[in-house]
């Protein structure tokens, strides 16, 4: 049995003890040990092992942790956050229909929750673990003493702690030494000016603070201004493809053009249209008069009519084809002076245009009245061109025309 | 010959009733401390470390030029193509992930069964599967093409005030991945703050002391500490267990979710999770014979910790065995023409080498350790080990490319045909994982010393009850 | 450490039953022979009753058919991974696979009504049907009278040959303790677990997926064994207590053990709700119709609140309240929540069977009840008459002193 005292701190400065050091060599040595440390009543002790021995939690009277409900109470935490996000994203704040399944659709939402339960009480768990053992602390006496190097490695400790009330320098040792520690020794605390806060990491924790403001700063900026430049291209990405366009010109063909002709003698699906009548309003050079002979006119083909009029000609012709629409009225305003008012469909010159005619306007357009081939099927400019018939009809009527049975109703 | 037979079995009549000690020889507390940080310890890595380390490093760098390649010129550089737009960058996934889940099944499974041969594994088991799910998340990072829109995977307020598709599977893949990377990298370093103390502790050099020190994080093995300690590891396994569970589940969901021949069937969870078992099992016994040989710690990993392990590899290969049999069979017996044919197809069809591939390294090649002869041989294991690599490999390129190839319009059918760049970046892949594990090996405790002794027969305390 | 033990625990006359084995047998078969027989009475004269008793009776069929599974299962299982825990209890799931034989017996009325042609149980038992009909068609190879009653036999040839060969060794080895009688039942294990792992998939398939002849799912023996492992696990917690509740095996099962079986107990539950779920969410996503429609019946008219009490029933309640380990320490708790599960487990396979009888409402009432009862009282009637002259525990076991010591952090 020895007993002597470690210190290593200047003579000049007095360093506090921070306690007593036994070392012991097997397992029952530091067993049998804490059970009488226990039983002495000290409270600021601990006993120090390479590894958890099995009933030295009970001999040194250390009660369970709470760990387990810190874990459970965020695990369910992680499990709430989860619901809440995926319903709030995806049935709330931007609802996506994927593949006809309910915006909030519990079944596809378990497996994010689950992983979010676990990822929340893991976490919980080994922050709380840290927290709760009061790590990292990388510096403590104790580890300032070299046998104590052997805590980690193959030698059982105990340190009792000058703070605790029981403590008294030559009593706690002698309890130590008749519990059969092999050897003990004194720890002395660390000097009071070796605790104070060095002034260099100040100032390395303030500049190195200040420069992370830059950035945000420079986000925030951006985030409140406007620029009447294009944003910055890290990556082109796909805005630069090599392709051809229609029209240009391109080198891989003998002719040189990029768009190919249709193989000669053949013709694309849906363009034979053999029927002038139906296709370009024609009979023979003249233009059709009425309507091409497989068009049923119906109450039905009116109404198509009139809705695809609504959408196609009522923005500059006017709901009732007078030339009010509202393209028409706003470029009036501006008269730019390039503007050709679009024509009143109750003119009498148009009123005299074969159907034909109408159906050729329609399809290529007229003065600065573009073309709308290519976006009316041919069936729906018949049915606009109808419709004009009866817009044109209702502009020149009079009682006359009113059936007598209607008649009642108008007063 | 004779006497042999009689040994061997007075051997397995004695094990069949008693449970001898797991560390070999008459070890003592420092021995053990002795051996693991014998090798971080030493101040010249062994012979030949450093040619092994440069050749996987330079497979590493190969790797990352791909990468590179690959961004600015697009995922075009690999084989996908219609129909088969998932590959070897998906099979490439999978095969890892599965790789990684050996490690959290050692640590956190058999540690709730009680299985204390896990302690001399169970480190080396979990810092391959931080390595594998590294390599894991690279391939599906990559394969979305233009990477620097990966935010988009995260819920994250953006300009276009879209969020991700929580109903996806591709989505529950980031999730399950990530938080499986991230608590097994908790489940590692919490389980080595210990051995790091001990490395801190026995620091010749002001650097090692104060890099390890940082680490240790002030471990100074209180009693006090090791309660908690203790209680939270017993949390984090019971929390891994079903994560275990969870993350190759939501990667067979990717395709169970499917209505694409031979991908949309039920077994698929519990199937991939037997599988990633079985592939991770092997892929330890394919690193821990070699480097218990190498950095010499036989006593520690004994041959019965290695068959133990193998006892494993042929359950769960039993396991995968028996889910392409019900697979097959229920294909059949669904009735469906379709899933009739992407059956007949795989064992058949134009990819029936790789079908045979997987069936005879995943099913027959395991069958080698029924015999006492082959579990206990380190040359057998090793091989049977790189079979089962194989063939888990071939496993997840059966699956994923036999049924994209031929599914519904055989007007749409085709035949995938890798890549140089296919082939180097799954070469690069082995590489990472192989110079991460190389570096490990090197500075970090290799095994769990703190575990290993107490398990010990001298960590108990007599009469204690 | 195998811990020393210098003499066994407790005295001779409890490990025995005894005396009670005739009682308890006596009143097992009494049970048996009144619940099956008041089913049959309320049911077998009514319109389509033939029907209504074959489904309850298959339906009680299945639950005892899942405890002894999961008995024989615990067997093989200690046995494969050597396992020392389990020797105090292995004993109780020894005797419990003493019904297989008995339970063949009790298949054959089901046996028959497919041998007859009658549809009554399984529609493809009609051979027109499966001529006629385009899907059922392609699966005459599988589904047909000779074949079923082929696999039947082996099902049951297999599961009563493992059980007695298990239970004879060891019972053989309460006599002198022999390390060579453990060396066999551990090398019979490995190839006796992938027996039963194909067996017991097949007759998961044969005896309750194929009631809808159209519907398959792979993972349907997987979903079936995790029920056997839950509703194993409740028995023995019961049988143990109620052992223990008559002054036998106190000795040898301590609070250590029953919190094993809790732990498994919990584990298995939570097995059962990740097998349910995936193969739940992988069919309603997919949404195929010929797998949907299985789901459909039972997510809608009454059949839906039977679904919603398995998911909270059987999954999330007993989830939370197994979880902590002092429900899994304090036998009153642990024994309240054996009980319930198996009335869980009971209502799994009521929402596997029952559907196929009438898919629009849930029946329930004297037919259910009494056949179920009838097969509980078969099992006590099979536990009872095996375990008549031997020991409840294995007295001789080699890791016996193991599983007496071993504790739980």
């Amino acid at each position: 049995m020895s007993s002597d005292t470690h210190n290593d701190m200047h003579a000049n400065e007095t360093a506090p003890t921070y306690g007593v050091l036994a070392e012991f060599d097997d397992v029952n040595g530091v067993i049998a040990a804490a059970r009488k440390v226990r039983d002495a009543g000290y409270r600021k002790w601990d006993c120090h092992t390479p590894f958890p021995i099995h009933g030295l939690d009970d001999a040194m009277g250390i009660r369970p942790t709470r760990l387990p409900w810190l874990t459970l109470g965020m695990g369910l935490a992680g499990v709430a956050c989860a619901l809440l996000l995926q319903w709030w994203t995806n049935a709330y704040d931007y609802k996506l229909n994927i593949s006809g399944k309910p915006f909030f659709s519990l079944p596809a939402n378990i497996p994010v929750t689950f992983e979010l339960g676990v990822l929340f009480a893991a976490f919980t768990t080994f922050f709380a673990v840290l927290g709760l053992n009061r790590l990292p602390m990388l510096f403590h006496p104790l580890l300032t003493v070299s046998r104590f190097g052997r805590a980690t490695n193959d030698k059982f400790f105990i340190s009792i702690e000058a703070k605790d009330p029981k403590f008294n320098a030559s009593a706690t040792i002698a309890l130590l030494q008749a519990a059969g520690a092999g050897h003990i020794e004194t720890v002395m605390g660390p000097k009071p000016s070796a605790t104070k806060f060095p002034g260099w990491l100040v100032i390395a924790a303030s500049s190195v603070f200040a420069f992370g403001l830059i950035p945000l700063s420079l986000a925030a900026k951006a985030r409140f201004s406007t620029s009447s430049k294009p944003r910055i291209h890290i990556v082109p990405d796909m805005d630069n493809q090599p392709k051809s366009r229609a029209q240009t010109a391109n080198a891989l063909f003998a002719d040189g053009r990029a768009s190919r002709l249709p193989v000669e003698g053949t013709i694309a699906m849906g363009d034979l249209q053999e029927d002038v009548a139906f296709y370009q309003g024609k009979q023979g050079d003249a233009w059709l008069k009425g309507f091409p002979a497989q068009l049923t006119i119906s109450d039905a083909l009116m109404d198509r009519g009139q809705q695809r009029f609504g959408v196609y000609c009522a923005p500059c012709h006017g709901v009732s084809g007078l030339s009010d629409g509202t393209v028409a009225q706003r470029a009036e305003k501006l008269a730019e002076g390039t503007w050709v008012a679009p024509t009143k469909v109750t003119e009498p010159h148009v009123i005299v245009q074969p159907e034909g005619q109408l159906f050729n306007t329609i399809t290529h357009g007229i003065r600065n009245m573009p073309a709308y081939g290519a976006q009316i099927p041919p069936q729906d400019r018949w049915a606009i061109i109808l419709y004009l018939r009866a817009l044109q009809k209702s502009h020149e009527t009079g009682v006359s025309d009113v059936p007598a049975r209607a008649l009642p109703q108008l007063n | 010959m004779n006497t042999v037979a009689l040994n061997s079995h007075a051997s397995a009549l004695l094990e069949a009733t008693e449970r001898p000690h797991l560390v070999q020889g008459e070890q003592t507390f420092s021995a053990v401390t002795e051996t693991v940080c014998g090798i971080a310890e030493r101040p010249t890595a062994p012979p030949g470390f450093w040619w092994l380390f440069g050749f996987t490093a330079c497979l590493t760098g190969l790797l990352f030029t791909l990468i590179g390649y690959l961004i600015v010129t697009g995922v075009g550089v690999w084989g996908n193509r219609s129909p088969v737009f998932w590959a070897w960058d998906i099979v490439n996934f999978v095969f890892w992930v599965g790789i990684g889940h050996a490690g959290t099944l050692i640590s956190a499974i058999l540690f709730l069964l009680r299985q204390k041969w896990r302690t001399s594994i169970n480190r080396f088991a979990e810092a391959m599967t931080i390595f594998a799910v590294i390599c894991a998340a690279l391939f599906p990072g990559v394969h979305v093409g233009r990477i620097w829109l990966a935010y988009w995977l995260f819920p994250l307020p953006n300009q276009m005030s879209m969020w991700p598709n929580f109903r996806s599977p591709l989505l529950w893949d980031v999730f399950a991945v990530g938080t499986y990377a991230s608590v097994s990298l908790l489940f590692w370093y919490m389980g080595m703050i210990p051995d790091l103390a001990t490395f801190r502790d026995r620091a010749k050099t002001h650097t090692k002391k104060f890099v390890y020190g940082i680490f240790a994080l002030g471990w100074r093995g209180s009693n006090r500490q090791w309660h908690r300690y203790e209680r939270a590891y017993l949390l984090l396994a019971a929390i891994s267990t079903p994560l275990v569970l969870s993350v190759h589940s939501v990667v067979s969901f990717d395709f169970a979710v499917s209505q694409v021949p031979g991908w949309h069937t039920t077994i698929f969870p519990p199937y991939f999770v037997a599988g990633a078992i079985f592939g991770g099992f092997a892929m330890v016994i394919l690193l821990v014979v070699p480097a218990r040989a190498y950095f010499g710690f036989k006593h520690l990993v004994t041959t019965r910790h290695l068959e133990n392990m193998n006892k494993v590899i042929l359950a769960t290969g039993c396991m995968v065995g028996y889910a392409y049999a019900v697979e097959f069979f229920v294909a059949w017996y669904g009735g469906n023409g379709y899933e009739r044919f992407a059956f007949m197809n795989r064992a058949l069809g134009p990819y029936a080498w790789a079908y045979w591939i997987m069936i005879s390294c995943n099913v027959i090649s395991p069958q080698l350790f029924w015999s006492r002869r082959a579990r206990t041989s380190p040359i057998m294991m090793w091989i049977v080990g790189l079979f089962v690599t194989i063939g888990m490999w071939f496993e997840r390129f059966v699956i994923v490319v036999t049924s994209l190839s031929r599914d519904y319009l055989p007007g749409s059918w085709g035949y995938f045909e890798p890549t140089l760049v296919d082939f180097g970046m799954f070469a690069g892949s082995c590489g990472l994982f192989l110079t991460l594990f190389l570096l490990f090996c090197r500075f970090l405790p290799m095994i769990a010393m703190a575990e290993v002794k107490a398990i010990m027969p001298q960590a108990h305390a007599h009469g204690d009850h | 450490m195998i811990a020393q033990h210098t003499e066994t625990p407790g005295s001779a006359n409890d490990v025995h039953l005894g005396c009670a084995a005739s009682k308890l047998r006596n009143v097992g078969a009494l049970l048996a022979v009144i619940g099956i027989g008041v089913a049959a009475f309320v049911t077998l004269g009514a319109e389509n009753g033939v029907r209504h008793f074959m489904h309850a009776y298959l339906l009680a069929f299945s639950y005892a058919l899942s405890i002894t599974l999961g008995a024989l299962f615990f067997v093989l299982l200690h046995h494969l991974v050597r396992a020392g825990w389990s020797t105090t209890v292995r004993r109780i799931a020894e005797l419990l696979t003493a019904a297989f034989p008995v339970l063949f017996i009790l298949f054959l009325p089901i046996l028959g009504s497919v041998m007859a042609g009658k549809p009554v149980l399984f529609p493809w038992a009609d051979v027109q049907l499966m001529h006629d009909d385009h899907l059922l068609h392609k699966k005459i190879a599988y589904l047909n009278a000779n074949f079923f009653a082929v696999r039947a036999a082996i099902y049951f040839g297999l599961w009563t040959l493992l059980a007695v060969y298990f239970r004879k060794k060891s019972i053989a080895q309460d006599a002198a303790p022999s390390a060579e009688l453990s060396l066999s039942m551990q090398r019979v294990s490995a190839p006796g677990m992938i027996a039963f792992a194909l067996t017991t998939t097949f007759a998961a398939f044969d005896f309750i997926m194929s009631l809808t002849p159209t519907w398959f799912s792979t993972i349907f023996g997987i979903y079936f064994f995790a029920g056997c492992l839950v509703s194993f696990f409740a028995t023995a917690i019961l049988l143990m207590v109620s052992l223990q509740a008559s002054g036998r095996l106190t000795a040898y099962v301590t609070i250590e053990r029953f919190h094993d079986l809790g732990k498994f107990l919990f584990a298995f539950t939570f097995f059962w709700g990740y097998i349910a779920f995936s193969q739940f969410m992988l069919i309603w996503y997919a949404n195929i119709p010929e797998e949907t429609e299985w789901f459909l019946h039972r997510l809608n008219h009454g059949w839906a609140y039977a679904s919603l009490a398995l998911l909270f029933g059987h999954f999330i309640i007993p989830f939370v309240g197994l979880m902590s380990r002092h429900a899994k320490r304090n036998r009153k708790v642990l024994t309240f929540w054996a009980g319930y599960m198996l009335l869980m487990h009971w209502l799994d396979l009521y929402w596997l069977v029952m559907p196929a009888y009438d898919a629009e409402t849930p029946v329930f009432g004297a037919a259910e009840l009494g056949s179920t009862i009838g097969f509980v009282g078969v099992l006590i009637a099979c536990f009872a008459h095996a375990g008549r002259n031997v020991s409840l525990v294995a007295a001789n076991d080699p890791m016996l002193s193991e599983s007496l010591s071993l504790q739980n952090q």
